[in-house]
């Protein structure tokens, strides 16, 4: 039986833990599906995706209902990783690669998603990070650039020279 | 093979972003040159393929455990920085209802013999420590606030901040004034009663 996502929303706004779990089994893999594509990096997903959470449990006051709860949360979700990408990029350099192991290993997902998908998934995952973000955040989540350029502080000329040189790059890979 | 500035104009293109007169040119070259044709179908599949990606991947073990430790931990810390402020507030509030208390019981308010300086003083300096520790939770707590609700509380302080000041003063030359006291008092309950306010509601 599904409960009242406003409803819900409600309960958890006042406090209600077992409402907000709720929530989050409604949106987890949503919001894992976002950290993973912009990380590339599971571990670092999982981690990106219980700070998302977290942060939605202390900001839920904010929520008023003006955009849909899944939108607020995942721009909230946007946010938490390249809050963590800008942290950790000040303690060392990751360099993720299509060899990574760890990248885009999907438990449960694999049987879903046809090869070329999968082969996209790899490709999106060996790009550069500046590329990848953008290119997630355009051709997969559907954000323009005046958006992006909002939610990352780049320019909207650099969001769309990254959104090319990402389609680029995934175009030279996928003809190999 | 496409140029980099035909490059940015087939992206635009398959974008739809591209301005009127520009559109009509790139689909003028489109017309003649197969290369840009086929790179505009490339352009065309890839994002339709990056849009049907699929919206949800479940993680590979369960996260909510973890979120909902760190939420526990949160709300005990929160109560604790709560009850710690809320202590202070109410000992703040406690220090300053005693010691006017003392001073200025309204039943002898006309009666009161000069010659309390050094009682007076004690308040004085109890205000002062009081005052002090609740500014101190304030300026702890104040990111949490709205700016808007720290500037208010800022500009309502400085007025306050003034009238206590003038009242010291006038203290100073007229130090077994009841009528002062008076004035001091109540500037300094104005005072610890926004401070408290302003604790009370960064910590919740």
């Amino acid at each position: 039986m599904h409960s009242d996502p406003t409803d819900l929303i409600h309960r958890a706004q006042q406090g209600d833990r077992t409402a907000f779990e709720a929530l989050y089994r409604a949106h987890a893999g949503r919001v894992y599906a976002l950290c993973l594509r912009l990380t590339a990096d599971r571990a670092l997903a999982e981690e990106r995706t219980q700070d998302a959470f977290v942060r939605a449990w202390e900001r839920l006051a904010t929520f008023r209902g003006e955009s849909a709860f899944s939108s607020w949360l995942h721009r909230l979700t946007v946010n938490e990783v390249l809050l963590g990408r800008r942290a950790e990029r000040r303690r060392e350099q990751r360099v993720v690669t299509s060899d990574d192991p760890a990248a885009l290993e999907r438990p449960g997902a694999a049987d879903t998603s046809s090869g070329s998908a999968l082969d996209l998934e790899h490709a999106v995952a060996a790009l550069p990070a500046g590329a990848r973000e953008v290119f997630v955040l355009h051709d997969v989540e559907g954000y323009r650039h005046e958006e992006i350029a909002e939610l990352t502080g780049i320019a909207v000329g650099t969001s769309k020279a990254q959104l090319f040189r990402a389609r680029r790059l995934l175009r030279e890979a996928l003809n190999r | 093979m496409t140029g980099p500035h035909m490059a940015t104009q087939l992206n635009e293109y398959v974008d739809g972003t591209l301005a009127a007169h520009l559109r009509a040119s790139v689909e003028a070259h489109l017309a003649d040159c197969a290369p840009c044709r086929a790179a505009v179908a490339e352009l065309r599949s890839l994002s339709a393929a990056a849009a049907s990606l699929p919206r949800s991947i479940e993680p590979g073990r369960d996260l909510w455990a973890g979120v909902e430790t760190r939420i526990a931990q949160r709300a005990t810390w929160n109560v604790q920085r709560f009850r710690w402020g809320a202590a202070l507030a109410a000992a703040a509030v406690l220090v300053i209802a005693l010691g006017l208390y003392r001073l200025l019981p309204p039943f002898a308010a006309h009666d009161r013999p000069a010659g309390e300086g050094a009682g007076w003083a004690t308040v004085q300096a109890d205000f002062d420590r009081a005052t002090s520790e609740l500014g101190l939770i304030f300026a702890a707590e104040r990111a949490r606030l709205r700016p808007e609700t720290v500037a208010l509380l800022e500009r309502n302080l400085a007025i306050i901040d003034t009238a206590i000041a003038e009242s010291r003063a006038a203290l100073a030359r007229d130090p077994a004034s009841v009528e002062l006291r008076g004035l001091f008092a109540a500037a300094a309950r104005q005072k610890v009663e926004l401070l408290r306010w302003a604790a009370r509601v960064a910590a919740s």
